[in-house]
């Protein structure tokens, strides 16, 4: 509406944000935990003088540096960028508002960047003291970049206070906060656990060796569990009403639960059962599972949080589709396409006769147009206003298959009032003239009633009026 | 009736003062070109020396592409800071532009993994000592890969100042209202020009580097060597300078849009447009001074340039990049003039967080000193145990 809406076919643009964000959390995570267990772990070794362990951890922090300086700082960028392009209100929103948090954690981005390369390349050179120490800085500027992007993220989730004051520590310091803070420490720690495993068990090939990494690994790994445990029951807690509401509503969400729960489950017990009590039984094969069982778990908790946040895109501020939640009472009264920058630009650029000179639309002429020219504007109320979850004749949630066989009336009543039909999607942010062309264009793509399916108004009697209970 | 596609003022207003964003921007584009130049023109011009250079030139390739994965990593680093305040002060042409070409410039992500992959798989197999053929043409890929990603930037940051392109890509690549996000900037006369001098300043950098690494980063290599480096920095600088000059000639006076011109010719803007014009040739004098002074003491008539002159040498080529980018971003507002202020707006300074920034950016700094103190101090440690060792 502000910015040129992009089409993704099929998919829709925001689900690539939740492709891309689960790809990076994936090794973002590790780079996290991964660092706190490397700096823990070569002081242990260092202490100890076990010279094994020690050449392992420097075979792993090559791994490490490889997967997360590389993939890992990578795909962040590309969050961020499509963040940018799938949801530009909202990030340009995001940015104003904490512009100085991402720049705070870059300062931190840029310490671990150095310290990961000193760390790895100095190896053998640097003091025993100064190499753990340098470990240690990673992992720390690690963990507080950790830190510094939940607030943010966990801000989209619940603002608190923020959309009164405006004021950044206000956001920051949301309610969801510290919950989203414990669980992903947790997750980074459980994660780590799985990534030492998998690389352990693929390149150790000594037994002995094995088993002493398996079982250290699992340490960190049982207590991030923990962590995730508490977290996300204080997570749950602090849930604004309609997510909480959503994540037992919707019953995509029922299925990603229980996939989070089911893998959790899985991963905690194969981790204390093998690497940590009989790391005998850690061999690639079962290493693979386990880490397969963590992706499955850390990617459907990344979905759910992205999901739950509907019908907004930032708590309480900003709609999924693109319009401030304080934005909504004037584009009703003014027209959602005379609101947007770019649905007036193309409305002028198209059919100027229904557009004033002040820029204003003229709804009489709006009504007037040819059927053709009605349904042409109908999709474009689509494509802006609800394009952000659905596809329209194909694809994800697409609207020619959930309106199948729905009436004129009920097709009227979705556009008019989805927030009643489903209280996760936004309100109607236009007039009762756009909200026509809006129906019509529905009407139009709409799959018909199923053929074979029995539909109510077939049978002959009125529900309740008086028929005898048994036909028979 | 065309009306304008520059959306409303964010409600929230800028949360520094103008200059603060504009200063932060252009000092994190300084610095991220600095090692980005490495691997835009540095890639390839040091893989072509690697097998046509001789002796010389594959040892001083070798240091150049064995530091390339360091150089990326801090490239990509210090580019975020420029992003971010792009994306705050510059936040009405920055996500148009970018969403109209969504796809091409989402790829970078993909095409900077892969190059990024590349890279470090050449980088491995030279400091193994066996440099497979796939590792070879990893190497290869990765230089034309990023040459490519240059384009792609290039095509967005010109897009954002063409404002009255952004019309006929949205016709072209349009969908129901909506974008396929499938547009280039190629109709925009500027593009070619601002590609291709950003080519001729990296290879510019890359010279300097050179220098740099002979001077100090080399310090144990023989005078022969650190002679024919330094002569090889002052041909590759001179090219890149020419290539610059021809290339910014196009960009200034035959492509830019009058505003652009207008504003980099502006009071004080004059000096520093023309200070941002020669200061290439100023570089290319004490490159000159050091190359003389190296073969000097190749012929054992003379000491080797020492650390300072590599230090200054590169420090040099940092203010030339620093005025580069201060030129860049005068143009830009010219351009962008007509269709809106970019210094306007209302400011609603986040104090408490802006001071907090600040005292962590210099702690963070001094953290890394630190961090890279320990490094050089352990490197010459053992380089002192080698020749006692000999």
């Amino acid at each position: 509406m502000h910015y040129p809406w992009w089409h993704v076919p099929l998919l829709t643009a925001p689900m690539l944000i939740a492709i891309v964000s689960v790809a990076h959390v994936y090794v973002s995570m590790y780079a996290v935990g991964g660092g706190l267990f490397l700096a823990a772990e070569t002081q242990h070794a260092r202490r100890t003088g076990d010279r094994a362990y020690l050449a392992y951890l420097r075979d792993h922090a090559k791994f490490f540096i490889l997967l997360t300086v590389v993939y890992g700082a990578i795909t962040g960028v590309g969050i961020w960028w499509t963040i940018g392009l799938a949801s530009p209100l909202a990030t340009e929103t995001l940015i104003h508002a904490f512009v100085f948090g991402w720049a705070i954690e870059y300062v931190f981005f840029a310490v671990e960047l150095a310290a990961a390369f000193v760390f790895y390349y100095y190896w053998d050179r640097l003091a025993p003291r100064t190499h753990v120490r340098i470990g240690w800085i990673y992992a720390g500027a690690a963990w507080i970049s950790l830190v510094l992007i939940t607030g943010i993220t966990a801000f989209m989730l619940n603002s608190g206070r923020w959309p009164q004051t405006h004021a950044f520590w206000d956001g920051f310091f949301n309610p969801q906060f510290l919950p989203q803070t414990l669980a992903r420490t947790g997750g980074a720690l459980l994660l780590a656990s799985l990534y030492v495993n998998l690389h352990a068990a693929l390149r150790i090939r000594e037994p002995g060796l094995l088993a002493v990494v398996a079982r250290r690994a699992a340490r960190p790994g049982l207590l991030g569990a923990a962590l995730v445990a508490l977290g996300s029951l204080w997570w749950y807690a602090a849930l604004p009403a309609s997510a909480r509401l959503a994540l037992v509503g919707a019953a995509a969400l029922n299925i990603l639960v229980m996939v989070v729960l089911g893998a959790s489950g899985v991963v905690l017990a194969m981790l204390y059962l093998g690497p940590y009590r009989r790391p005998g039984w850690v061999t690639p094969g079962f290493a693979i599972l386990l880490f397969c069982f963590g992706l499955a778990g850390v990617g459907a908790g990344e979905f759910v949080r992205e999901a739950v946040r509907k019908p907004f895109i930032i708590h309480d501020v900003i709609y999924g589709n693109q319009i401030w939640k304080d934005e909504v009472e004037s584009l009703r009264g003014r027209g959602y396409l005379a609101g947007g920058v770019w649905t007036r630009a193309w409305l002028a650029a198209r059919h100027p006769e229904v557009v004033t000179p002040g820029g204003a639309v003229d709804e009489s002429a709006l009504a007037a147009l040819p059927a053709e020219a009605r349904l042409r504007i109908g999709e474009v109320l689509f494509e802006h206003h609800c394009n952000d979850c659905h596809a329209a004749r194909a694809g994800l949630s697409a609207v020619a298959h959930l309106a199948g066989g729905w009436t004129d009336e009920m097709l009227r009543q979705l556009v008019l009032h989805p927030e009643r039909v489903q209280f996760f999607m936004p309100p109607w942010a236009g007039t009762l003239a756009e909200a026509r062309l809006l129906q019509e264009y529905l009407g139009s793509i709409a799959e018909p009633f199923p053929a074979g399916l029995p539909r109510g108004d077939q049978f002959k009697a009125e529900p309740g009026a008086g028929g005898r209970a048994d036909a028979r | 009736m065309a009306m304008s596609l520059i959306g409303p003022d964010n409600p929230l207003g800028h949360p520094a003062p103008y200059w603060f964003l504009v200063l932060f921007k252009t000092l994190g584009f300084t610095l991220h070109i600095l090692p980005m130049h490495l691997w835009y023109a540095g890639l390839p011009a040091m893989l072509l020396l690697r097998r046509h250079g001789g002796e010389h030139g594959r040892r001083t390739a070798d240091r150049t592409l064995g530091a390339m994965p360091v150089a990326i990593a801090w490239g990509v680093n210090l580019g975020i800071v420029p992003l971010l305040f792009t994306q705050v002060a510059y936040y009405k042409v920055f996500y148009p532009a970018t969403i109209l070409m969504a796809w091409p410039w989402l790829a970078i992500i993909g095409l900077l993994t892969v190059a990024y992959y590349g890279v470090y798989a050449y980088a491995l197999g030279l400091r193994a000592g066996r440099l497979a053929p796939w590792r070879v043409a990893a190497g290869w890929s990765a230089a034309l890969l990023l040459i490519a990603i240059g384009w792609l930037f290039a095509n967005a940051f010109s897009l954002m100042a063409n404002v009255d392109g952004w019309r006929g890509i949205w016709n072209a690549t349009g969908f129901a209202g909506a974008v396929l996000g499938t547009g280039l900037n190629t109709a925009d006369p500027t593009l070619w020009p601002r590609w291709l001098m950003m080519l001729g300043l990296a290879l510019t950098t890359t010279a300097a580097w050179v220098v740099f690494d002979a001077a100090v980063l080399g310090a144990g290599e023989t005078p022969a060597w650190r002679a024919w480096a330094s002569r090889f920095a002052l041909r590759l600088h001179a090219l890149g300078a020419a290539w610059f000059a021809v290339t910014g000639a196009w960009y200034v006076f035959g492509a830019m849009p009058e505003t652009g011109r207008d504003a980099l010719a502006a009071g004080g803007w004059r000096l520093v447009t023309a200070l941002t014009a020669v200061a290439p040739g100023l570089v290319w004098l004490a490159i000159l001074i050091v190359a003389r002074r190296a073969a000097r003491a190749a012929a054992g008539a003379g000491p080797t340039p020492g650390r300072a002159a590599g230090i200054l040498t590169l420090g040099a080529q940092l203010v030339v990049l620093a005025l580069n980018a201060v030129s860049r971003q005068v143009a830009q507002n010219g351009e962008l003039a007509p269709h809106l202020d970019v210094a306007a707006g209302r400011v609603n300074t986040q104090l408490g967080p802006l001071v907090l920034f600040v005292a962590l950016f210099v702690a963070g700094l001094g953290v890394v000193v630190w961090m890279l103190r320990q490094a050089a101090a352990a490197a010459a440690g053992r380089r002192r145990a080698g020749e006692e060792a000999r």
